[in-house]
């Protein structure tokens, strides 16, 4: 278990720096943990994205396929490493305060 | 004094102990003498030298201790002569837990620098089966673990998820080559190649599906991808629980088997390729009726035998390449991804140590899907770090999955600001694309010895090329030298290492054939001789050898890599198409219709 800590923003993280308490998650803690990808602007399209995978997961329990994603968000594959450099898994699934998708990632 | 009562669990891992001994694991058991020199082999020792309880003997210690108390007899009779202990609490099996699962990733580094042959990792595995058995495990391993049982893959993926995944990325291909469909056949019967893939790539990324998929097609490969089966990862090699990895194995097996598939191709990925092509068919306790391979010598065959054509200069970047423990060290798989990124890269960089040596990329044993030791693990990346670092590539280039996560957490963590990619998309960037359209359904597997060489006869190609033929058998040196010479090229011969070099600096030929062992000085030294010299060192250098193992002699030196490698007995045919390659000889062209 880790504080991660930004600004006004103290959240518990797992070591990867997935949040521990999804439900806790807000729009100012997405952009906090969007620094930690390296992403330090979060524009329009980078919330059509999260907003998704909020949804999906709040629903779910899990991330959704990348397949899904894109679908869902007219973004074609590219666009979506674009938008976030370390991939859905790790860096848009971590903005949208997911817990770290299960498996060899 | 009372009895010392023993948990539940206690007694059953105990109890399967016994089941689990063979003669591999109980030798290993039974034989390290603490010499120490699995220390210094150790990734998570170099990074903690203040902390014992990292050390390999340390660490089988936990475990050879169960096995002097109960099993052998030095124990049984004199346990504190031999530090033989049992194990009571559950409280001693989570500390060993934290040891067989968190301290170590299983990479086996340790155990091929063991003087006495002990195998840690494979005992390691062992101890990780016998807790997984009692229900003592990571998390993160537990949920993997359920969803290969029940889901039939590690991240469980459903499968009409899967079918329209597969297909959205056929359409994305079709649409950019502009060619009808469907570019990934579904669960096609007789193919020649079934293609099984990591579900990483299917649920997160499946650009390395299309690439693989295109290389395919341009290939004019009669292949498929099953609808089922086709998660060729495997927890069971992580956990330690042959079952998981009988039951897994069997899944790919027996579809492959149902669809009659000539040959199971593997995607890159390190454990996937061992579960898959080594242990599995042990595990599942099966014969298995048709071939599998690593999509690494798919590639590489496809180019040798001129279906695909590469043109390297689209990958211009300094790239060097990290060894997966898995292929490496216990599948011998690591010269062929060397010959094909020399095919495709402009600049490749050797990595040091590397090879069977090379160190974890710190992901290895199931390590990234266990969060609770991710900052153990980014602690031992340092030596990673720096290795990755000393190369100065841009790119670092893995043929596993587990590695990419793991070096890009390393690359991340350490700030080193580089790339990690796959050769399936290195080589899927450097493919031309040929004009005409692709003729699908493609030779099958055609016998060697008739395989369609395009250009023959006519061909001479090889006008005005100055060839040096270096090899200690006559009969080789006229052989290789006539049909060189048919196609045009103008040949000189050697037979000693001396002679090899006097005449490269007299002649300056365009190509050296260099024969590994000759009597005397070697084929390396003559190698290593050639690029130190500055008038010589762009000279183009084949290595010939009758044996691959020979081949560390080349690779071992500190010098940029030869420009390709033959294996004896060396063919008409493969010396051709070796030779043509390397001069970038147009050949292609005149075929495939004079074959």
């Amino acid at each position: 278990m880790a504080i991660f800590e930004h600004g006004d923003i103290k959240i518990e993280v797992d070591e990867d720096g997935f949040m521990q308490e999804p439900e806790q998650w807000n729009e100012d803690i997405a952009k906090a943990l969007a620094t930690t990808e390296g992403v330090d602007d979060l524009t329009e399209e980078h919330w059509k994205l999260v907003n998704y995978l909020r949804e999906y997961y709040l629903k779910f329990g899990i991330a959704p396929m990348i397949r899904k994603l894109c679908k869902e968000t007219g973004f074609p594959l590219k666009k979506v490493y674009e938008l976030f450099p370390s991939g859905p898994a790790k860096g848009a699934c971590k903005v949208a305060g997911l817990a770290k998708p299960t498996g060899c990632v | 004094m009372g009895k010392k009562i023993r948990s539940h669990k206690a007694e059953k891992v105990l109890e399967r102990l016994q089941k689990k001994m063979n003669r591999q694991i109980a030798g290993s058991l039974a034989a390290c003498v603490h010499c120490g020199m699995c220390t210094n082999s150790c990734h998570y020792v170099l990074t903690n030298p203040g902390d014992p309880t990292y050390a390999p003997a340390y660490k089988a210690d936990k475990i050879r201790k169960l096995f002097k108390r109960h099993i052998d007899w030095t124990g049984r009779v004199l346990p504190w002569w031999v530090s033989a202990k049992s194990i009571y609490t559950d409280e001693e099996l989570e500390e060993l837990k934290d040891t067989v699962f968190g301290k170590c990733t299983n990479c086996r580094r340790c155990s091929i620098n063991c003087p006495m042959g002990v195998d840690f990792a494979t005992f390691n595995r062992m101890a990780r089966g016998l807790l997984v058995s009692v229900g003592v495990m990571p998390e993160g391993v537990a949920v993997v673990s359920k969803d290969q049982w029940e889901l039939g893959n590690q991240m469980g993926v459903l499968k009409e998820d899967y079918i329209e995944t597969v297909e959205w990325m056929s359409e994305e291909l079709e649409n950019e080559l502009g060619v009808e469909g469907p570019i990934i056949p579904i669960d096609k019967e007789d193919a020649a190649v079934v293609y099984s893939i990591n579900p990483r790539e299917v649920k997160y990324d499946p650009r390395t599906i299309a690439d693989a998929a295109k290389i395919f097609h341009v290939a004019g490969e009669n292949w498929t991808m099953p609808s089922e089966g086709w998660d060729m990862t495997n927890f069971g090699l992580f956990s330690g629980d042959d079952d998981l990895g009988g039951a897994v194995a069997r899944r790919l097996y027996d579809k492959v088997s149902e669809l009659r598939g000539k040959k199971l191709v593997i995607s890159e990925c390190g454990h996937g390729y061992r579960s898959t092509r080594c242990e599995g068919p042990n595990w599942a306790g099966m014969d298995i009726p048709f071939e599998m391979e690593s999509s690494v010598l798919t590639m590489l065959r496809y180019i040798k035998e001129g279906r695909i054509k590469v043109d390297k200069s689209r990958n211009p970047e300094p790239v060097t390449f990290h060894d997966s423990c898995n292929n490496a060290r216990s599948c011998g798989l690591f010269e062929e991804p060397r010959e094909l990124l020399n095919l495709v890269c402009e600049d490749f960089r050797e990595m040091y140590p590397n090879r069977t040596e090379n160190f974890c990329c710190t992901g290895g044993g199931g390590a990234m899907s266990m969060s609770e030791y991710t900052n153990r693990r980014l602690k031992s990346g340092k030596v990673k770090a720096d290795q990755l670092q000393a190369t100065g590539a841009a790119t670092v280039v893995t043929s596993c999955h587990n590695c990419v996560d793991g070096l890009t957490d390393i690359i991340r963590h350490y700030k080193l600001g580089m790339g990690v990619t796959q050769l399936v998309n290195l080589v899927a960037n450097a493919l031309v694309i040929p004009e005409k359209p692709v003729v699908v359904a493609a030779p099958e597997e055609i016998p060697a010895e008739k395989k369609a060489i395009p250009v023959v006869a006519e061909g001479l190609e090889l006008i005005g090329r100055k060839v040096l033929v270096v090899d200690d058998e006559p009969d080789i040196l006229t052989f290789i030298s006539t049909v060189l010479e048919d196609h045009g090229a103008q040949v000189t011969t050697a037979h000693n290492a001396e002679k090899a070099i006097e005449l490269a600096r007299s002649v300056k030929p365009d190509l050296v054939t260099l024969d590994i062992s000759m009597p005397g000085k070697d084929g390396g030294y003559v190698f290593e001789t050639i690029r130190n010299d500055p008038d010589l060192k762009q000279m183009r250098v084949c290595i010939i050898s009758g044996k691959p193992e020979l081949r560390r002699l080349i690779y071992d030196r500190a010098v940029p890599p030869p420009d390709g490698f033959m294996e004896k007995p060396i063919t008409e045919d493969g010396l051709l198409i070796n030779v043509r390659k390397i001069l970038e000889v147009g050949a292609a062209e005149h075929s495939p219709d004079s074959a």
